[in-house]
């Protein structure tokens, strides 16, 4: 064995080097030929499970599917568009609405606080006019009822599981929401009904003349100064109006709902619902503030409603037009006898 | 627990209070009896409170556009309440379990459905014009309301029990239809029997007089 020379060494540990470095080059960039191969278009590797999953998932176009079941969208595995709609109820309409309602509430005590009850300003005469025939008032109450049932539990399925479960537990709330479901169910095919009631009865004496336009102008007297109205002021034809529009809307879209066996696929039920729940909620904000002012915040207003006749001086100050008419064709003071001749009365507006 | 009370010994409590109860009012109509009638009768007493009895379906022509409320929501409301009791599935189990030992092919659940709507309406209707109309509202008596809201209470509590998802729920539907029942012989809802009664009273004592009723 001879003596290894220096230069021996250093061509040793050079080789040793290149060698590591050509091994530590192999583990870093040979992991990233496949990626390289398929980025210039080279092979591809067929991977059977994400091949399975993107067609059951069907996010891109609607896949060749068979299946034994025969109807509307029963070739859909998974709907992709669910978890949208999801988002869009639990992320947006329930706070939002939320909000909107709880903002009314807000709005209607504060005008209360600031503005209170709204007087009759001369007190009461004692004499009083017909403003709405039984017919009418009939009308009014059936909507108002199948309305408050049909919105109590709406809320209830809409909110229950934020509002009710702290207060009723888990158990308590499956029973309430399963009871409202059904109740809703039931009574929404009553609704329309309901509608065609009120448009049958109250649709004479709510078409738009300058006088309306000219009350809103004035905000119905609340900003100074008196704003003339005839039988029925522009608040009140804007909420007639809003009440077909938006009780047509809850109609269509409930039955879409409620009736799943005539055809309509995922998609139109999703856009039923988003539509629903929106009338629905701009339904019920309205509703808070007729009430309000059909009861608590105006002096008089209810009785048109119970009894069917309001003060004389209530109808001078809030639809002076509609009095000076009733006065013009002696009606004022004048009570039918009761019973007789307003049961059988048609569609036709009191003196309107 | 709840349920088992209300199906049990407040259901037998029940149905024996209205069975015994409608019998003992029918029983003391037919012992009140008429009084003598010693004239000659111009038309037969029998046919004329036959003839009356079915003739009242209907109203007089000359009443039928004043009473065609009356008449289109009286008629929704009973036929949906007929169509209730005796055709809906849960019923027809419940009678065929618990009452008679046999059944019949219970209303498919459209029918239901509309039977339902049918009634709930005219009973909404009819009651908001008994509120409403100041004649009827003085002739009414709390009488009328009882006998009207519990019957609407036990329709609204069937509802919310229809797909039986909890025993709560039928539990609380079986104790308003108890009280119901123990109610019914004592209120005007002895009508749903007596009707017949009325209408031939006054149909035989009318034809007698030759009167057309």
């Amino acid at each position: 064995m001879g003596k290894k020379s220096p230069e021996d060494g250093g061509r040793r540990r050079r080789m040793m080097f290149r060698a590591f470095a050509l091994m530590l080059a192999a583990v870093l960039l040979l992991p990233l030929m496949p990626y390289a191969v398929a980025y210039v278009g080279g092979i591809t590797n067929p991977n059977p499970g994400a091949d399975l999953w993107r067609q059951v998932r069907q996010r891109e176009a609607p896949p060749e599917v068979r299946t034994q079941v025969q109807g509307v969208d029963t070739g859909v595995l998974i709907n992709a568009r669910g978890e949208s709609w999801r988002e869009f109820r639990m992320e947006q309409l329930i706070p939002w609405s939320g909000w909107f309602l709880g903002g009314m509430l807000v709005a209607i005590a504060l005008f209360y606080l600031l503005r209170g009850r709204i007087r009759i300003d001369n007190g009461r005469s004692g004499i009083l006019v017909q403003r709405f025939t039984v017919n009418q008032r009939m009308a009014h109450w059936f909507m108002a009822v199948v309305f408050t049932i049909l919105g109590l539990t709406g809320l209830v399925l809409l909110y229950g599981r934020f509002v009710l479960i702290p207060l009723l537990g888990p158990e308590g709330f499956s029973v309430t929401a399963a009871a409202c479901k059904e109740i809703h169910n039931l009574f929404g095919p009553i609704f329309p009904l309901a509608v065609l009631l009120i448009l049958f009865y109250f649709a004479r004496g709510n078409g738009f003349h300058w006088v309306d336009f000219k009350w809103l102008a004035k905000g119905g007297g609340l900003l100074g100064g008196h704003a003339s109205a005839g039988h029925f002021n522009m608040g009140q034809k804007l909420w007639f109006w809003g009440t077909l529009l938006f009780g047509l809307s809850l109609v269509a879209s409930g039955f879409v709902l409620v009736f799943p066996n005539f055809g309509q696929g995922r998609l139109i039920m999703e856009w039923a619902h988003f539509s629903h729940g929106i009338a629905a909620v701009l339904f019920i904000g309205g509703a808070f503030a007729h009430s309000y002012i059909g009861t608590l915040g105006m002096e008089g207003a209810l009785e048109a409603m119970t009894n069917g006749y309001v003060d004389a001086n209530w109808a001078k100050e809030h639809h002076d037009l509609w009095y000076a008419q009733m006065e013009a064709e002696g009606k004022v003071g004048v009570v039918p006898e009761r019973g007789l001749s307003e049961s059988s009365g048609g569609p036709e507006t009191a003196g309107g | 627990m709840f349920l088992d009370f209300v199906e049990g010994p407040l259901w037998y409590v029940a149905a024996a209070v209205f069975l015994v109860g409608v019998a003992w009012r029918l029983a003391a109509i037919a012992r009140a009896g008429l009084k003598d009638d010693l004239s000659v009768p111009r038309t037969p007493g029998t046919t004329g409170a036959v003839a009356t009895v079915f003739r009242r379906f209907l109203p007089h022509r000359e009443f039928m556009r004043p009473a065609a409320f009356q008449m289109v929501a009286g008629y929704a409301f009973h036929i949906g309440l007929f169509v209730l009791v005796l055709f809906a599935a849960p019923h027809v189990e419940f009678i065929e379990q618990r009452i008679l030992g046999f059944g019949w092919t219970p209303a498919p659940h459209w029918v239901f459905l509309l039977a339902a709507n049918f009634a709930f309406a005219g009973l909404l209707l009819l009651w908001l014009r008994r509120m409403l109309d100041p004649v009827l509202r003085r002739i009414s008596t709390p009488d009328d309301h009882i006998g009207t809201g519990l019957t609407f209470v036990v329709m609204f509590t069937g509802c919310m029990a229809l797909f039986e998802s909890h025993d709560f729920l039928r539990a609380l539907h079986m104790l308003f239809v108890d009280l119901l029942l123990i109610y019914f012989p004592f209120s005007r809802l002895m009508h749903a029997f007596t009707f017949i009664f009325s209408r031939g009273f006054t149909g035989a004592t009318m034809a007698r007089k030759g009167v057309s009723a």
